[in-house]
């Protein structure tokens, strides 16, 4: 069944909204954060997003009008909480910004191979061009890394990484961020 | 007998009654009474009343003077008695005024910054050092004296009780604020700073050199910011030279290598002698190049008589000539960059407040000076600290630099990823239509320029042939505290008009006053500024004139403070809040935009409309507004007003709304203004996002925007970008063995190195700003 017809009924728990976000993905983005995580990773940037049905509900078309109203925005973060905790509203909400243009990433604790084995997480993949995957792993947090907390975590480019049915990373710089820093010298 | 009287300050002198008839006469002939006689008389009396009152004791001098009064009104002596007590009441001023200076410059001396809101007052100054310290007891100073003697009763007060803001006060006699130097016109032929000549300049790394002295010398002349407002027009010419001696040189190595010769330098030397002398030509750094080599060639077949294929040896010379000046360029810059930040000028105290505006010169030479500004701004000081000076801004033009395909678009890119780092250079927008309504393709002092802290001169009606930027400034500017009005209508906004009307009046006269005083200065009092002629039409002037005429170029400013709050006094809401409020707040800025234009054109004086930076006034303005009226929720609960126009930083507002409500603020206040958007997260990290922020201030008509991010630099191993509380390069923890991240904020357009040095509103607004995101 297309995911348009069941729009009616399907319904997001939200943690939160941020406008503007610029750490979420290149150019000023629209972050969603989804209420509800099984992963409790430790070290957790946002372990208040973990309880499932602590959130506000709002319907996939909400959350759309709400990204309308910036119009700088070019695209779409999905985060959380854990995004394929709700594949199905997210898969809606997917659907919605992909027609109208934005560029939609999301944010997982689940590896790209594990989603390819949880059927519900399919509709949701097909709706996202960028993927960042993997729990994050605390002994490899690294604060330089861009628009990811530990390096385990892999920028997959989606519709590349569902035809060759394994993670292609994503190519290109727009992902990349500033050139790594390495010091010259220790001062003291 | 009395003798002896108790002076104030303890001393025991001699009494001496001659010098009390002396006091009574001066106040009988006050009142058209000269009978030295009877002042004598009257003085006798006076001894006798105090041996009475005091009997053996040795008076203090109040006692006398209370005698002296008494014994005036009990004679029948009636108006001198008034003036007696009239001229005492003034000496007793004067002592109470001098005892609070004595107070300050106590505090000036003895107070750390840190601890002393008035040493830091203004973020450029270290009030902790000798030079610093001395600035500020001068100020201190030359603020009495100025309040005492200049300033009208009328004007006084309502500086004094903090109606509105005399800006740079000290510096009230003296001189005007600011000037855009025209480096073009400055180095043609060659300048002097008073201590000795400087030729037209050859190279690059001097040009570059002496835009830094220029800059310096004209900041001793004036107490506001330096601008130049074509550093790229102004330094190509340098490129072009430096370009010329390499390709001699690189030209002469490369053929030494290729024909076997020992010394070709001669040789070379002459045939590009010969080149310019028949056909005019110099060798250029992109343009007309394969005619001139071709030149080359035939001139070294015909010398050498060889059949020699000398065409690689150009294509050598010429890279190894266009690296050696990209070199040099990129070394100039850096070079300027440091000066600029490390020499001092101003009561040496401070290092010039100076901008440079570039973007629109699509020359190869003006391009190769951009390009290497920007990559030594990019790069920072030697340990990869954020400069603080210049401030930058770069223009932004359709057709030039704003889309992909214009000649300068590499420029704009590289621009906004140097800002994204460094948080300069900010942006001007040439597009806009108040700025659009000036430019002329062809004159480039018609390109707006903006000075750092937001001011902006161009439109002339002294001079309806002169609106252009270069040579001209502000003379001087005073603020309204605008939220006072709206707090005193009790939400009348007929009432706050007549009110806003009163004011505005009472600062164009000050205003006024203030010119007349600077008009009357002479040419020698501004040896740089005037008597190198870097002021419109100051060239034609001699020491001795007065600079009255020539200073009708500049303008003279109204600014505000806090329509945000005054909007909240008013109706409740500010213009953040709704659409009816924005109305609102376009009114009343509109109004006043519209009395400085009917002023400008009765006096045929450049009155205008300043968005005024708000550093320190941001929190005077409410310190005693919030003793006056107390917390008045929305209005005077913070540590400072909303600066000008702005939607007020603790609002939550997406980057887009907020530039959509500050856009049309631009147009009407043509005195300059400024947008910011706050954004949270390293932007180097995300140019994308920062450009397109840039491109959104662009489409909205603002005239001058920046755009404000974090930019923390761990001192131990120079990594720049946000760092809490450890560095993530290093580990460096924030304090260890003493030192602390390096954490640049901007203040009033300004850059500063640690938030310390800030006054208390300022820091107290950066804690309240809301971040556009996370």
């Amino acid at each position: 069944m297309p995911y348009t017809e069941t729009a009616q009924e399907e319904q997001l728990e939200i943690s939160g909204f941020v406008n503007d976000s610029i750490v979420d993905g290149p150019g000023l983005r629209f972050t969603v954060f989804g209420q509800g995580c099984p992963h409790h990773c430790k070290g957790c940037h946002n372990p208040q997003t973990w309880a499932f049905g602590a959130g506000e509900r709002y319907t996939p078309q909400a959350v759309f009008e709400k990204i309308q109203a910036n119009s700088l925005v070019k695209g779409v973060t999905f985060s959380g909480g854990e995004p394929f905790a709700q594949c199905g509203g997210f898969a809606v909400l997917g659907q919605l910004l992909q027609k109208a243009g934005y560029e939609v990433a999301c944010y997982t604790g689940y590896t790209f191979e594990q989603l390819l084995q949880m059927p519900a997480a399919l509709p949701l993949l097909k709706q996202l061009d960028v993927l960042v995957d993997g729990p994050f792993i605390e002994a490899q947090k690294d604060l330089l890394l861009s628009f990811r907390g530990s390096a385990n975590q892999r920028i997959l480019d989606v519709p590349k990484s569902l035809a060759a049915k394994e993670a292609v990373l994503y190519e290109g710089e727009r992902w990349q961020g500033a050139p790594r820093y390495i010091p010259r010298h220790l001062k003291f | 007998m009395i003798k002896s009287i108790v002076k104030r300050d303890g001393r025991v002198v001699l009494y001496d009654e001659s010098k009390i008839a002396n006091a009574i006469l001066k106040s009988m002939q006050a009142s058209g009474m000269d009978d030295a006689a009877t002042a004598a008389v009257v003085a006798g009396k006076v001894t006798d009343r105090l041996m009475q009152t005091c009997g053996e004791r040795a008076p203090e001098i109040e006692e006398v003077q209370d005698a002296v009064e008494k014994t005036l009104m009990d004679n029948g002596y009636d108006t001198a008695a008034k003036n007696y007590i009239l001229y005492r009441a003034k000496r007793t001023e004067i002592r109470e005024s001098n005892t609070a200076l004595m107070k300050k410059l106590n505090e000036i001396i003895k107070a750390d910054a840190h601890e002393s809101n008035l040493k830091r007052d203004n973020a450029n100054v270290d009030g902790d050092t000798a030079m610093g310290s001395m600035l500020q007891m001068g100020a201190a100073a030359s603020k009495e004296y100025y309040a005492k003697y200049l300033l009208t009763p009328e004007q006084d007060r309502a500086y004094i009780n903090g109606d509105i803001h005399i800006h740079d006060f000290d510096f009230y006699a003296l001189t005007m604020t600011c000037c855009q130097i025209d480096l073009v016109k400055l180095f043609k032929g060659g300048f002097s700073t008073g201590h000795g000549f400087s030729r037209e300049p050859n190279d690059i790394a001097s040009y570059a050199a002496l835009a830094a002295i220029a800059i310096q010398a004209n900041q001793n002349d004036q107490h506001g910011g330096q601008a130049v407002p074509n550093f790229d027009y102004g330094l190509a010419p340098g490129v072009g030279k430096t370009y010329k001696k390499m390709f001699r040189l690189k030209l002469a190595e490369a053929l030494e290598d290729a024909a076997d010769l020992d010394d070709a330098t001669e040789l070379v030397k002459g045939i590009l002698a010969d080149i310019e002398e028949e056909t005019g030509w110099v060798p250029q750094l992109e343009t007309n190049l394969e005619a001139y080599d071709a030149e080359v060639i035939a001139a070294l077949n015909k010398k050498l008589g060889s059949a020699q294929d000398f065409v690689p040896v150009l294509a050598r010379s010429r890279k190894r000539a266009w690296k050696a000046t990209d070199k040099a360029t990129f070394q100039a810059m850096e070079g300027f960059i440091h000066n600029l930040n490390t020499m001092h000028s101003r009561a040496g105290a401070q290092t010039p407040f100076s901008s440079i505006n570039y973007g629109m010169d699509t020359s190869p030479e003006g391009r190769m000076v951009m390009k290497n500004l920007l990559l030594a701004t990019e790069d920072g000081l030697g340990h990869g600290e954020t400069p603080i000076f210049p401030i930058q801004i770069f223009r932004v033009k359709e057709g030039i630099n704003y889309n992909a395909g214009e000649p300068n678009y590499d420029l704009f890119k590289l621009a906004c990823r140097t800002s994204a780092k460094r948080l300069f250079p900010n942006f001007s927008f040439v597009d806009a239509p108040f700025n659009l309504q000036y430019y002329d393709p062809k004159r480039p002092e018609t390109q707006i320029a903006y000075m750092g802290c937001r001011t902006r001169v161009i439109g002339n009606v002294y001079d309806k042939n002169n609106e252009i930027c270069n040579g001209r400034g502000n003379l001087s500017f005073t603020s309204i505290n605008l939220p006072r009005l709206a707090i005193e209508s009790k939400g009348d906004e007929k009432v706050f008009y007549q009110k806003l009307t009163d004011m505005m009046d009472l600062v164009i006269r000050q205003l006024l006053d203030r010119f007349e005083i600077q008009a009357r200065r002479k040419v020698k009092n501004f040896p740089f500024l005037m008597g190198q002629g870097v002021w419109l039409g100051s060239e034609k002037l001699h020491p001795d004139d007065e600079v009255r005429e020539v200073i009708k170029h500049g303008t003279l400013s109204v600014g505000f403070i806090g329509l945000a709050e005054t909007l909240v006094a008013l109706f409740g809401h500010h213009h953040g809040e709704s659409e009816e409020m924005q109305k609102k707040g376009l009114e009343i800025i509109g109004y006043m935009r519209k009395y400085m234009d009917d002023t400008a054109e009765k006096t045929g004086l450049n009155f205008s409309l300043l968005a005024t930076p708000a550093e320190g006034l941001s929190g005077r303005f409410v310190r005693m507004d919030k003793k006056r009226y107390g917390v008045i929720p929305g209005v005077t609960d913070k540590d400072y007003y909303t600066n000008s126009f702005h939607v007020p930083v603790y609002y939550n507002i997406g980057a887009f709304d907020k530039i959509k409500k500050e856009a049309p603020y631009h147009a009407l206040t043509n005195a300059g203004h400024i947008s910011y958007i706050e954004l949270d997260g390293d932007t180097s990290n995300n140019i994308e996002a920062f450009e397109s922020v840039v491109r959104a201030m662009h489409d909205a008509g603002i005239g001058y925007g920046s755009i404000n991010h974090p930019v923390d630099r761990c001192p131990r191993c120079g990594f720049n970008g946000i760092i809490g509380d450890s560095c993530p390069v290093c580990d460096h923890h924030d304090g260890d063995n003493g030192y602390y991240m390096e954490r640049i904020r901007r203040i009033t357009g300004y850059l500063v190195g640690t938030l310390s040095k800030w006054n208390d509103a300022k820091q107290a607004e950066e804690r309240d700003r809301v971040k556009h995101h996370l």
